[in-house]
């Protein structure tokens, strides 16, 4: 799998393109600005491009931006930002275009590879994953929100798994209950919230988001 | 009746605030017509004022006192030059004509002119006239003058006196107006509201109409007692005017005047008062009053300086007023003889007042001294009434110092308080973490060798320990700057805050560029706490935020629709965030009646870049 690392410090991007290196990716390219990255990515389009949000020239939102100028040029090219601090401002307007492929992450969950390389294959795949931080505040935006107040503790637990991007299947397993089991629950949310329901589990990511979103 | 006055003031001046000076210079120039008449070039000059002021508002600005100057120089010139006195006479001259068959004649002294070669004739009302016209030959011949002619001289009518003896030569009689009717040696007089018939006639000459008398004909109602006021006006206004509106010129000069203002502040106005007394000596002669004057007005300035700069301009007008009154005798004086009025040639200031001339030339020098006096109320008198009436820290410079020092304090408190708070979740935070890490991985190598599975469970823990100081530490970044306020300014670090926000959260936000980095940041968590607050204590519903930037203000508005109640006084967070847009003089207000809205208001002066926020 074909990947490009935008990181601007050394140390940083020199870890990432060895864990990543370590898990059978392939660098097509590791850039250090924004710029650089708009290149690269269009250049190589590779499978997926991990990119931290503040790059240089102004160390501000560049990274994201250019990931939103490459995403319009190459619709759906997959991105995984990395960054410092997680802004529900920022996962909106990678959502905002309804193509998934996109996942948002704190530079902390790369720590754990194992998740860390998960995320990046769905995202590759197609999916969408959003960090656990996000999640929590756009549930805490909902949190006088009457359809969501409906939700027992375990439809919850289910709906904020769900809205990190894991699949059934994953979240059964982190969850400690069969598939069938959360199948019921996702189901139910479903209903509550009112949401049309989905067999592809990206596109219902995407309608959870959404709804949380609004 | 002062009441009026104020708001007539004020208004105008809001007027001329939107306008600009240079809008002045429109009727400055319409001055123009009615001194010199409606002509091509006085028409020429009040749109040529209205195309300047249209499209270089700043040179109309600057040319006002120039003008204005300029036409009460003129105005006084015009005066000083008119001849009220001609030869002991005064004259009008009007068109004269005649109808039917007959020829006017003129009759002289001198000589006997047929009217239609002539240039003038005379006709003498009210005196004994030495010269008569005679129409030829006698019988239905009319003169015609325009309607109103003969106004302001004794009226015809049938007592006119006996006919003359013989042709009007010789003495003629007193009396009112005569014309004489007839041939040469046969002229008898005639009404001269039967020979001034109305119709049509065909122009033949002029007529000169003069009288002579004791009494002295006053000149029209516009040049004799409008013209001189009026151009007294102007020059004062002018020469007030000049510094607030020739900016400009003054930028020039300034190195001049900083010099010279830096010498007066430190010596303050009353200095003045001596070289003004001083003036007052060469106006009313060196006796022992003026002489007393000139030695009080030094005592006054070494030991009250403040109350003999507020002399000053009070002096300057009473000697202003005195110049009036001696330009005023201008009008009372032919210029051909040195009257009684000028009998005693009198000194004011730079000008021996021993004629009309010279009489307008003391008053234009009132002029000067009027305007400066003006222009040292508001510093002399004008910030002594102000400091004596407004002694509370929002007026004055003394006021604004007080609140300087007040919001540095603030500042230095705050500041350094947040540093301590910054300094203390380091040590208790990241950094402590830092060291359990560091022991950890100490252990780690010491236990790896004997027992790898206790390392493995050690290495977890440390990376569980690293993850909590990553965690520390941005919440620490967000205390101190939140990172989307870097990224993409106010607007969006606010969208972002109403997005953490669990209520619903409207925006209205209209910022064309970035304010400022300490401004912004004041902003945001002026922002935060506010919203913070409607979560916490207001029960609303929703929250409404509004952001906008005009005339130099960037004003916020939070409004909620809960309870109420919210105090400026109770409580540190509110209070914390007026200390601190207090620091760029900004300003907090709550309206919070109970039973609510509340509604919080921030408004702090700054300006934008230009940089535009990025879209989102």
């Amino acid at each position: 799998m074909r990947v490009v690392v935008a990181e601007d410090l050394f140390l940083l991007r020199d870890g990432l393109t060895r864990l990543l290196a370590a898990h059978d990716f392939e660098i097509a390219a590791a850039v250090d600005t924004a710029p650089r990255l708009l290149t690269a990515l269009l250049e190589h389009r590779p499978d997926v491009a991990v990119v931290d949000v503040r790059l240089p020239p102004s160390f501000a939102d560049d990274g994201l931006q250019a990931a939103l100028a490459a995403r319009r040029q190459v619709p759906g090219l997959p991105v995984l930002l990395l960054s410092q601090y997680v802004e529900q401002l920022y996962a909106r307007e990678m959502l905002a275009d309804q193509a998934g492929a996109v996942g948002y992450l704190l530079k902390d969950r790369v720590f754990n590879d194992d998740q860390f390389v998960d995320a990046i294959r769905t995202v590759a795949r197609g999916g969408t994953v959003m960090d656990p931080d996000v999640v929590a505040k756009l549930l805490g935006r909902r949190s006088r929100d009457e359809p969501i107040t409906r939700l027992t503790a375990r439809e919850l637990e289910v709906l904020e798994l769900m809205a990190e991007g894991r699949s059934n299947a994953a979240i059964a397993q982190r969850l400690y209950v069969s598939e069938k089991a959360v199948g019921k629950h996702t189901s139910s949310i479903f209903i509550k919230l009112g949401l049309a329901q989905s067999e592809d589990d990206n596109r219902r990511v995407l309608a959870v988001l959404a709804y949380l979103n609004a | 009746m002062w009441l009026v006055l104020k708001m007539l003031w004020k208004s105008l001046a809001r007027i001329l605030r939107k306008l600009g000076w240079g809008a002045l210079l429109v009727p400055v120039a319409a001055m123009g017509i009615a001194l010199f008449g409606l002509h091509l070039w006085t028409a020429a000059a009040v749109v040529l004022a209205l195309i300047l002021w249209v499209w270089r508002p700043a040179a109309a600005a600057a040319l006002v006192p120039v003008t204005m100057v300029a036409a009460g120089i003129a105005g006084l010139a015009v005066a000083s030059a008119a001849p009220q006195w001609q030869g002991g006479w005064a004259a009008r001259t009007l068109s004269v004509s005649v109808t039917g068959k007959g020829s006017l004649y003129v009759i002289s002294p001198q000589q006997q002119v047929k009217a239609a070669q002539a240039q003038w004739v005379a006709l003498l009302p009210g005196a004994p006239p030495p010269v008569s016209i005679s129409a030829l030959p006698a019988g239905p011949a009319k003169v015609c003058l325009p309607p109103g002619a003969a106004k302001g001289f004794p009226p015809p009518g049938p007592a006119l006196g006996s006919p003359p003896p013989g042709p009007a030569l010789g003495s003629p009689p007193p009396g009112p107006a005569q014309v004489f009717v007839g041939p040469p040696g046969a002229l008898h007089p005639v009404p001269l509201n039967k020979v001034f018939a109305r119709g049509p006639c065909k122009p033949v000459g002029w007529v000169v109409i003069a009288q002579r008398g004791p009494r002295f004909v006053p000149p029209g109602w516009w040049d004799g007692r409008v013209l001189v006021p009026l151009a007294l006006i102007l020059l004062t206004l002018g020469l007030w005017l000049a510094p607030r509106t020739m900016v400009g010129v003054v930028d020039r000069a300034a190195t001049l005047v900083q010099r010279l203002r830096q010498h007066m502040r430190e010596n303050r106005w009353g200095v003045l008062l001596v070289p003004v007394t001083l003036f007052g000596l060469t106006v009313f002669g060196v006796r022992p009053w003026t002489v007393a004057m000139v030695i009080a007005a030094v005592i006054v300035a070494v030991k009250w300086p403040k109350v003999a700069a507020d002399l000053v301009p009070v002096t300057l007008a009473a000697f202003a007023l005195y110049g009036f009154e001696i330009a005023s005798k201008w009008q009372a004086t032919p210029w051909f003889a040195t009257p009684a009025a000028f009998a005693n040639p009198q000194q004011y200031g730079a000008v021996l007042v021993d004629s009309r001339q010279t009489a307008l030339l003391a008053g234009a020098e009132a002029s000067v001294l009027l305007a400066l006096g003006a222009w040292l109320v508001p510093r002399t008198i004008g910030a002594h009434l102000r400091t004596m009436f407004s002694p509370e820290p929002d007026g004055g410079l003394a006021g604004q110092v007080q609140r300087l020092t007040e919001s540095r304090g603030h500042v230095i408190n705050a500041a350094t308080t947040e540093l301590r708070r910054i300094e203390r979740d380091l040590h208790d935070g990241a950094q402590a973490r830092l060291v359990a890490l560091g022991m950890s991985l100490r252990a780690v190598e010491r236990m790896l060798p004997a027992s790898p599975q206790a390392a493995l469970a050690l290495v977890a823990e440390a990376r569980e320990t690293s993850l909590r100081a990553l965690s520390d530490l941005r919440s620490l970044v967000r205390g101190i700057y939140p990172p989307v306020l870097a990224d993409r300014g106010l607007g969006h670090a606010i969208q972002a805050l109403a997005l953490d926000t669990p209520m619903p959260t409207e925006l209205d936000i209209s910022l064309p560029g970035r304010p400022p980095a300490p401004v912004e940041s004041a902003c945001y968590f002026a922002v935060a706490e506010a919203l913070a607050n409607a979560v916490k204590h207001s029960g609303a519903r929703r929250v409404h935020v509004r952001v906008e930037h005009a005339k130099g203000m960037l004003r916020i508005e939070v409004t909620d629709d809960g309870v109420g109640g919210a105090d400026l006084t109770r409580g540190t967070g509110l209070s914390g965030i007026e200390r601190r847009l207090g620091t760029f003089d900004g300003i907090l207000a709550v309206s919070s009646p109970p039973g609510g809205p509340t509604m919080i208001v921030m408004e702090v002066p700054c300006a934008l870049s230009s940089q535009k926020t990025s879209s989102s």
